[in-house]
């Protein structure tokens, strides 16, 4: 053992270049290893510790009744069922509504608590974090804490077809109180507050019920049992309800995508350090033949010349590893902030143990594997042997690229020689340059589809989008089809409503009701066989398909109002609104359970029409039977500008981390090279070769590998990208992804991956500079 | 009169060694002549080498200047020493210094493209001092590691003369070869030298002294002596015996 720590010592203070490098890359790739166990193995506990924390609901239902009857019959409900552990209800004001956010709107099933009320509630407790002292105002949920909504700041708020102004007296956090991916919203009004909205009548009195479970994995079956229950008593009254599974789901959308991205890239890096690693050890052992040859002959065994390096690289992967759990810890807090904004559930950074330790321990077993791995020539080194011959680096059989023979420029034709003598450094920038390429390619799709135009992302995410959404009261919907259907502004009208079904075989879905499919505007919402035309035809999310082990041809039985029927299912769709919980149908078909409630339009408007106060005329001529009109681009931006600004700065991150990644990679192998081929370079400047040319030459013999596996990799990663992002999303319903790959900008950032390489090459090359041909003088 | 090829002026160099400033070369003049075969004698640590690499631009003096010519090597930088390298200087070594990766014909054509000559009549001319040095077609398709000392030593003298170098500096040819190579050595740098060629030669080695028509002897980083001998003949005991006289008077 000392006699191995004292080569891996002497080894280190020989390539402490190549051993910084290493230590860089293992740096790297535990910093993104422990954000990412951070992420995935506390991030999100993190729910359930603010669950516990403040003794929150499994499952919350705001029923528009409050009266003694209805609470009567929920206890009796809920005392008869044993998964629900205890439950409280507490008196509340619900309408659907909007304000403004981040240059956009929620829209969101408002539900309006008074402030006492609110922070008395044996479960589902609220926790104020930020209050200004005002008496008189609206608390908001900290998830919306903004520039715009800011304590001391009035926010306005439309209510149904009103609107009401309040200051912001400050921000709470209720585990359940909704987010951006779920239709509940919860608001605190001051008692005064509270007292004026309830005897203006814009929101009805509700019943905010809220279930502890004995198993929170039964909160999606006991919403929907709970729900249905509720509207076979009261069929008239309006719900709107939560489960923990999608509140705590939903929340956590940009956690899950962070969390993604940060596991591809650490074990991505990791797989460029191992590389890279294994390429120095076997250049190592080739270029140190003759010392471990006498190391041999004086007595050295292998296993302690392989010892001495697992020593070496082990030693300075556990201290780079601990530094890169050490500086994960300095993103983590700008990490949190930025997840924050859409968890709303505020997390206190502190020292993991688990990750750290799985980081350490993963990290240091695969560079003791590697190294193992790679080092296993030492075995065949025979002292004899390696004294004679010392290393032998190239094969002699012929010469690649004879300069008898070539015409390629002179300096080309050199440059590919050493391209093509070096196989083990090829390895290395192909499977470099491929994962890089892949990065660009995903950079290159979240620009294309996320950052400068999100259409893409978000026919892929929302699903179907129009410029207006209005939600009209039945009594009206024939003289309001006439209307629009004769108002020059609208272009294009038609049915889309979302309602509650339950499949009689397993849980809640959300039904949209359209009366005519081939009017949408996203038709790529159904990925596998077609949208509903027939009554008795349903399209079925492909996620929930598949947990249920249903596909297209198959029959499934829904419920609704009391009613069921058998649809065939037609297509599969992806939408990500409910987490993969939804189904398409048409009005005909729906009707075979009942008629509809009241009934959502989806309109396209021309380019000039301003869509505000086209909503305001619309409610001024209908008055109180427009239930919502929502600007569902406004809503869009609200809620999307979270994703993009995440998406921005992942993107930015990964290419600067591609760009460090690239750099070192080079500054090793070129670094290995320079040391490696020294005598080669000084005989070539004794020649007359200039350092200029020299430089050239080195940069250039990298280019034939960078070049091709640039090309194949942008060819391939192009290829599979768009699989590739599914399987990441999956879990929030995404079976398949439709994203534009952007060849222009995929080329663009070829060319220019390429260029920077040459450039960093030749940057890196400028040690040559440093090589004398006076140090090929002998003698003296 | 011959020609002075190269000049020198006051030419110094000095190392610095552990903070100890080491003077290996102390104000030397000295001009050597156009198709002499001169040889740098002295001991170990004399500065032979040190004296043979600063004539031929592949290092710089400390002080004083050297003059090629018109032109003033001592002051070039370094890319200017390459070109300048390249177009008029040739290089043998003792360690030889083939570019293991390439055969020994292209390791003579990266040294004669440089210049950016047709590559037809440097095949032609590399073709032409391959077999002035016996060296077979066959074997110049073949890489350094498999050949014999000897072959790459000659090999090496004809990457050197590829370009027609104005003169050919030769560090300790012989040193690293055997007795019998290392006379076929001398023999090809004889034979060049009697077709004109210029040639600087340090050695340590009587046997390869004697092919010199200007012995200089270097003591100290000073020219101690010089003799001058005639034309290289074979057998010649009069040429030996000055030789002797010569290298024991300077105390060798």
């Amino acid at each position: 053992m000392k006699k191995s720590l004292l080569l891996a010592r002497s080894n280190l203070r020989k390539t402490k270049g190549q051993a910084t490098a290493i230590a860089v890359l293992i740096l790297l790739a535990a910093v993104m290893l422990n954000l990412w166990l951070m992420l995935s193995l506390d991030y999100k506990q993190n729910f359930d510790r603010c669950h516990s924390r403040l003794n929150a609901e499994h499952v919350t239902l705001a029923v528009d009744e409050n009266n003694s009857d209805m609470r009567d019959f929920l206890t009796h409900t809920l005392n008869g069922d044993t998964r629900a552990a205890d439950f409280c209800f507490t008196p509340a004001l619900h309408m659907v509504g909007s304000f403004d956010f981040n240059n956009g709107e929620i829209n969101s099933e408002l539900i309006f608590l008074e402030k006492q009320a609110a922070l008395s509630r044996s479960i589902g407790k609220v926790e104020i974090l930020e209050e200004s002292g005002a008496k008189s105002g609206v608390y908001m949920p900290i998830l919306y804490k903004s520039d715009r909504i800011a304590v001391g700041k009035t926010v306005d708020i439309s209510i149904g077809s009103n609107k009401m102004s309040y200051t912001v007296c400050g921000f709470f956090n209720s585990v359940m109180a909704g987010s951006h991916n779920c239709s509940m919203c919860a608001l605190i009004l001051t008692e005064d507050k509270y007292e004026e909205l309830k005897k203006s009548g814009y929101a009805p009195n509700a019943t905010l019920c809220s279930v502890r479970l004995n198993n929170k994995a039964d909160s999606e079956t006991c919403e929907t049992w709970l729900k249905n229950t509720v509207a076979a008593r009261y069929p008239t009254a309006h719900t709107v309800s939560n489960s923990y599974a999608l509140v705590s789901q939903s929340r956590y959308i940009s956690q899950m995508i962070c969390a993604s991205i940060l596991n591809a890239m650490a074990f991505l890096i990791l797989l460029i350090a191992l590389v890279v690693m294994s390429s120095n050890i076997m250049n190592y052992i080739q270029e140190h033949m003759k010392n471990l040859g006498v190391l041999k002959a004086v007595g050295y065994t292998s296993r302690q010349l392989t010892g001495a390096l697992i020593l070496q690289f082990s030693g300075v992967s556990l201290l780079f590893s601990a530094a890169g759990v050490g500086l994960s810890y300095c993103l983590f807090p700008q990490l949190n902030k930025m997840m924050i904004s859409q968890t709303g559930i505020p997390y206190q950074v502190r020292f993991l143990p688990l990750p750290c330790g799985i980081t350490l321990l993963l990290l240091e077993i695969a560079v003791i594997f590697t190294v193992w791995l790679s080092s296993r020539r030492i075995k065949k080194v025979e002292p004899i042997v390696a004294l004679r011959q010392g290393m032998q680096t190239h094969t002699f059989r012929r010469s690649r690229v004879p300069l008898e023979k070539t015409n390629m420029p002179f300096i080309l034709a050199l440059a590919v020689k050493t391209t093509l003598s070096d196989a083990k450094r090829n390895i290395t920038i192909c499977i470099t340059m491929f994962i890089v390429s892949l990065i660009m390619v995903f950079s290159g799709l979240m620009i294309e589809n996320v950052i400068a135009d999100m259409t893409p992302f978000l026919d892929l995410i929302v699903g179907e989008t129009a410029d207006s959404c209005i939600n009209v009261e039945k009594n009206i919907e024939k003289n309001f089809l006439r209307e629009m259907q004769t108002d020059p502004r609208v272009e294009k009208l038609y049915l889309y409503s979302s309602v509650s079904l339950r499949h009689v075989d397993g849980l809640e879905l959300t039904a949209v009701v359209c009366d005519d499919f081939s009017k949408v505007n996203n038709p790529g919402v159904v990925f596998e066989g077609r949208f509903p035309r027939y009554d008795n035809e349903m399209a079925l999310a492909a996620k929930y398909a598949g947990e249920q082990k249903l596909k297209i041809g198959d029959e499934i039985t829904v419920t609704a109002n009391g009613r069921k029927s058998a649809y065939i299912i037609s297509g599969l769709t992806q939408i990500t609104n409910n987490l993969g919980k939804d189904c398409l149908i048409t009005r005909a078909g729906y009707e075979r359970l009942g008629k509809l409630p009241n009934t959502s339009y989806y309109l396209n408007l021309t380019e000039e029409t301003d869509i505000d106060n086209f909503h305001t005329e619309v409610k001024k001529r209908f008055g109180n039977d427009i239930n919502a009109a929502i600007n569902v681009e406004a809503t869009i931006n609200g809620a999307s500008a979270v994703y993009i600004s995440l998406m921005m700065i992942l993107v930015i991150a990964i290419l600067l981390l591609s760009i460090v990644v690239i750099t070192f990679v080079l500054f090793l192998l070129i670094r290995t090279m320079l040391n490696h081929q020294k005598q080669d370079y000084g005989i070539q400047k004794a020649l007359g070769f200039t350092t200029g040319q020299l430089i050239l030459q080195t940069a250039l013999s990298f280019m034939p590998t960078v070049i091709l596996s640039t090309l194949t990799g942008m060819a391939v990663c192009s290829l599979i990208i768009n699989p590739l992002t599914a399987f990441f999303l999956r879990s929030i319903g995404i079976v398949k992804c439709t994203f534009t790959v952007p060849l222009g900008l995929n080329i663009l950032g070829g060319t220019g991956l390429i260029l920077f390489t040459f450039a960093i090459a030749c940057l890196l090359s400028l040690k040559i500079k440093k090589i004398a041909p006076k140090e090929l003088l002998t003698g003296e | 009169m011959k020609k002075t090829l190269i000049k020198t002026k006051h030419l110094s160099k000095s190392f610095s060694t552990g903070g100890d400033l080491q003077h290996v070369l102390k104000n030397i003049d000295l001009e050597l002549y156009q198709g002499d075969f001169t040889v740098i004698m002295g001991a170990s640590g004399a500065g032979k080498s040190t004296l043979l690499y600063a004539l031929s631009g592949m290092d710089t003096p400390s002080l004083g200047t050297i003059t090629f010519g018109e032109k003033v090597i001592s002051d070039m930088n370094q890319d200017e020493l390459s070109v300048f390298r390249r177009s008029h200087c040739g290089f043998v070594f003792q360690q030889i210094y083939l570019i293991e990766g390439m055969s020994l014909i292209e390791n003579v054509l990266a040294a004669g493209l440089l210049t950016g000559r047709d590559k037809m009549s440097l095949l032609a001319k590399a073709r032409e001092l391959f077999s002035r040095v016996d060296i077979s077609e066959e074997t110049q398709k073949k890489f350094p590691a498999q050949i014999s000392g000897g072959e790459a030593q000659r090999a090496g003298i004809v990457r050197a003369l590829i370009n027609s170098p104005e003169i050919l500096f030769a560090d300790e040819p012989t040193g690293a070869l055997n007795s019998k190579t290392g006379l076929d050595v001398l023999n090809t740098l004889t034979d060049f030298n009697e077709q004109g060629q210029s040639i600087i030669m340090v050695t340590h080695d009587m046997r390869s002294a004697r092919r010199g028509n200007r012995i200089l002897y270097l003591k100290d980083g000073t020219i101690l002596g010089e003799c001058r001998l005639g034309r290289w003949v074979h057998g010649d005991r009069e040429r030996h015996e000055k030789l002797s006289s010569f290298l024991s008077e300077m105390g060798w």
